[in-house]
């Protein structure tokens, strides 16, 4: 063999390459550990205890182990608070310690937890799955968990968890009052007396003095001026400090000093935080009207119709398709023909009673009778009786000369 | 004794001539034969030279710069890899796809501060591997043939730029405020330039205010069209090193006081792998040099190039587990952060834009023009061009600030050094408003909601 070129690189070297080797290993120690670093592996293994020691081994080995999440994907949320908070859902820990206390079920039976996750009402981080990024007491996380320790940091007046009622109202927010938010229900019952809208647009009807506050809850917590505010800079803080005295804020704003207690200011700065754009589906709205509008005429004659003496008619869905003039019953539709003279009419056309009719109906009205309004035995008995007290009606008006009473509207 | 040695291998001898008998190459080859092979069947043989100069192996030489950005740039590749399968490129899902890369993807947090601190240093790296290119003088001819050292320099200066871009068109993708305010900031400053900078913003954005379109445009820059550019320009960059001869600098003999003997013979016959036998193949010598001044490139180049890619591995592994990349909150255009600012290696031209920026009565001269378009321009401009203007002997390339080079290296020091003076200046010492404070004094409570 020949001798290499005299190189006085490899014994410097060497070592250098041992090292970089040994940098190597402990790097991908030291990120295989960090990744497994997360306080719900503490948290499960506690709850595993916790309902082994309750229900038994065998249940124990039911609860699910590693990252759990709502997803909802109505409102693109996908909430992971489940994954330490696995207790929500279990009956028997409502007095445990969080994070393994059982959620109480009141406000989950009318928000159940597949169509509304955590994080809508709740706030905070639902994508983390650490407490302090998740409870949202991080930084670039504007929506931090609405709970009780947040309530102690405000003083609130009232109870200390009520800050969660704010989310409540993105969904409630048209409602006059709503069961359990009191804050809020108090809120709204202020801004009817000491009359808001005088001044300002809200929900957007009011006044132009001030400024809109339909959407007021959106705006950047950056563009108050917090000069004249002592203590916590937040627009929670400047919206209670400005409701109970505008002047010591806005040192020339024309709103007045409603002289206004702190419950009711906190109340209040609640309820205009809950002032949002949000994007919720029409489903989640609570009190948005989910039907056609009516004009006051159209209303009024509904009513007439199901309080008037074709009622039955209209209850029972004859009216959809046949009017019933002798009883001021008009069908919006009138594909069959009026009932008034059903008696007769049956008789004529099918050579047969009203009663043998109804019991076995042909034509269109076997399929009616058959899906859309099914009768029973007793019921059409009833409808024979209704029939022929409408074919009475009519042969009396009929008797009388007098126009036929459809003209004059319902109950006359 | 070529035959003797053969024999061993002899069974396994393919039937056709040329066709390699071994389908992995040996590091102790048993045969000429198999030492060819070696050199043919493996990369890094076939790329590295046979001899390197010493000086140019040099720790203090070098820095090994542009082999730690080339292994940055691998880093970039194999960390950019996964989150392309998790990333969405859409303005509704963007963000959100990025908080479960954070929380939920296995690894997810460290693949990404990988990838975002491999861009940042990456930036810096590139940028003093030219710094140390002009300060000695590297991108000046030896004596070697055919040798093109500036077209070297030149395609540096664009994968300067492109690295810049990349790493730019990188900042959008997250979707959160800091991505869509230094967009903005970006933009808006090439917006400045006269005539065209409207345009140019609006291609560049698709649109005329940061969109669904910005995001995708500047995802397949991201991720197709500007890696595929600094793909193709790394390979000639690499290439060029090798026609061009020496690797961090120029083969010098021709500059030295005593000539090297010459063999009568331009082929020189080199060892390969410890082997070298009347029959081995000859190489034709790329370098000149005096063979005391040199080693062999296995094992010595590759020893020093492992170190600086696993090195480099392993630096940046290690620094994204201690410190985890930043997501603020989604991007909202109606609040502006304050201060909005540009990525960090673009402060110094937002630090000349805002400085310049003068307010004269009613009139206000725009700075973006100045420090925007006219500074950067004229630099990069004297950039590409400067190999050619510069008359200074060949024997001033190889060293660190030779004196025959003194002015123009204390030029450019001075700009690299303002460069860097503003940089620091916009990163750390600006506050709200754009308003001067020392790192150590706290800013204005940033307030909150609730």
């Amino acid at each position: 063999m020949e001798k290499r070129t005299n190189s006085p690189f490899p014994h410097r070297d060497r070592p250098i390459l041992a090292l970089v080797g040994l940098l190597l290993v402990i790097g991908t120690a030291l990120f295989a550990w960090s990744d497994r670093q997360h306080d719900w592996r503490y948290y499960q293994y506690q709850f595993r205890q916790l309902v082994a020691e309750k229900y038994g081994a065998e249940k124990a080995s039911q609860v699910p182990a590693g990252i759990q999440q709502h997803w909802i994907a109505d409102l693109g949320r996908a909430d992971r608070c489940i994954t330490c908070h696995q207790a929500t859902a279990w009956k028997g820990f409502e007095s445990a310690e969080e994070p393994w206390r059982t959620h109480p079920a009141v406000p989950l039976k009318n928000h159940p937890v597949e169509k509304f996750g955590c994080t809508s009402c709740h706030g905070g981080q639902g994508w983390a799955i650490d407490s302090d990024a998740a409870h949202g007491q991080v930084a670039h996380w504007e929506e931090p968990l609405l709970s009780a320790s947040l309530g102690e940091a405000y003083s609130l007046a009232a109870k200390k968890s009520a800050l969660v009622e704010m989310n409540c109202n993105h969904c409630h927010r048209y409602d006059r009052e709503t069961p359990g938010m009191d804050e809020i229900n108090l809120a709204k019952k202020l801004v009817a007396e000491k009359g808001c809208r005088a001044c300002h647009v809200i929900n957007g009807r009011g006044g132009t003095i001030g400024p809109d506050l339909t959407t007021v809850g959106d705006k950047a917590p950056e563009q108050y001026d917090y000069s004249r505010l002592s203590g916590q800079k937040t627009a929670f803080a400047w919206h209670v400090a400005h409701l109970k005295d505008p002047r010591a804020l806005v040192e020339d704003t024309v709103m007045p000093n409603f002289h206004l207690t702190t419950r009711e200011a906190q109340a209040l700065a609640m309820l205009i935080l809950s002032w949002r754009r949000e994007e919720l589906p029409a489903a989640y709205l609570a009190g948005a009207p989910r039907t056609d509008s009516r004009t006051v005429a159209e209303a009024e004659q509904e009513r007439g119709l199901e309080s008037g003496p074709g009622a039955w008619f209209v209850k029972t869905g004859c009216f959809v398709c046949h009017s019933i003039q002798a009883l001021g019953v008009k069908s919006p539709a009138q594909i069959g023909p009026d009932l008034s003279t059903a008696v007769e009419d049956v008789q004529r056309r099918f050579g047969r009673t009203v009663d043998d009719f109804l019991r076995e109906p042909t034509g269109t009205m076997s399929v009616v009778l058959s899906r859309q309004i099914i009768l029973t035995p007793e019921q059409k008995a009833v409808a024979v009786e209704k029939l022929r007290e409408a074919f009475r009606e009519y042969q009396r008006q009929k008797q009388e000369g007098a126009a036929p009473a459809n003209q004059g509207g319902a109950g006359h | 004794m070529a035959e003797s040695l053969s024999k061993p291998s002899a069974p396994a001898s393919p039937s056709a001539p040329g066709v390699h008998p071994r389908r992995f190459w040996s590091l102790s080859p048993r045969s000429d034969r198999q030492a060819g092979d070696a050199v043919v069947s493996n990369f890094l043989l076939h790329w590295f030279p046979a001899k390197v100069q010493k000086a140019s192996l040099e720790w203090s030489y070098s820095f090994w710069l542009g082999t730690a950005s080339a292994a940055l740039l691998l880093l970039l590749i194999l960390s950019g890899m996964p989150l392309l399968f998790l990333y969405v490129p859409s303005v509704e899902r963007a963000y959100a796809s990025v908080k479960d890369i954070e929380y939920v993807v296995a690894f997810g947090s460290w693949i990404r501060s990988v990838h975002r601190l491999s861009a940042h240093l990456m930036v810096a790296v590139v940028f003093l591997h030219m710094v140390r290119v002009f300060l000695t003088g590297a991108y000046k001819n030896g004596v070697g043939q055919g040798q093109r050292r500036e077209i070297n320099w030149l395609l540096g200066v664009v994968m300067l730029l492109a690295t810049l871009f990349l790493s730019f068109t990188g900042y959008l993708l997250p979707w959160d405020q800091l991505a869509y305010w230094a967009v903005t900031v970006g933009t808006n400053i090439a917006s400045s330039i006269p005539w065209v900078g409207p345009k140019i913003r609006e291609l560049l954005l698709g649109g005329r205010t940061i969109e669904q379109p910005t995001l995708i445009r500047f995802y397949v820059l991201h991720c197709i069209a500007l890696p595929g550019l600094l793909g193709v320009l790394f390979v000639y960059h690499m290439w060029r090193v090798r026609k061009d001869g020496g690797l961090a600098r120029a083969d010098r003999e021709g500059h030295l006081e005593k000539k090297a003997e010459q063999s009568a013979s331009k082929t020189k016959t080199y060892t390969l792998l410890g082997l070298a036998r009347g029959t081995a193949p000859s190489i034709r010598a790329t370098s000149v040099e005096q063979p005391e001044s040199t080693v062999n490139a296995v094992p010595d180049l590759v020893r020093r190039a492992a170190i600086v890619v696993l090195g480099t591995l392993a630096f940046v592994g290690i620094l994204a587990v201690l410190i985890r990349s930043p997501l603020e909150e989604p991007a909202n255009a109606l609040v502006t952060p304050n201060p909005a600012k540009a990525p960090w290696y673009f402060l110094w031209l937002q630090e000349i834009v805002t400085d310049t920026t003068l307010h004269i009565g009613s009139f206000t001269v725009n700075g973006a023009f100045l420090g925007g378009v006219l500074l950067p321009g004229a630099l990069i401009l004297v950039l590409t061009f400067w190999p050619w203007w510069d008359k200074s002997p060949a024997g001033s390339a190889g060293w660190w600030l030779p004196k025959s080079r003194r002015t123009q290296n204390a030029v450019f020091l001075a700009i690299c050094l303002g460069i860097l003076l503003l940089t620091v200046i916009g990163t750390f010492c600006r506050g709200p408003y754009w308003q001067f404070f020392w790192p150590w004094e706290t800013w204005p409570e940033i307030p909150g909601r609730i």
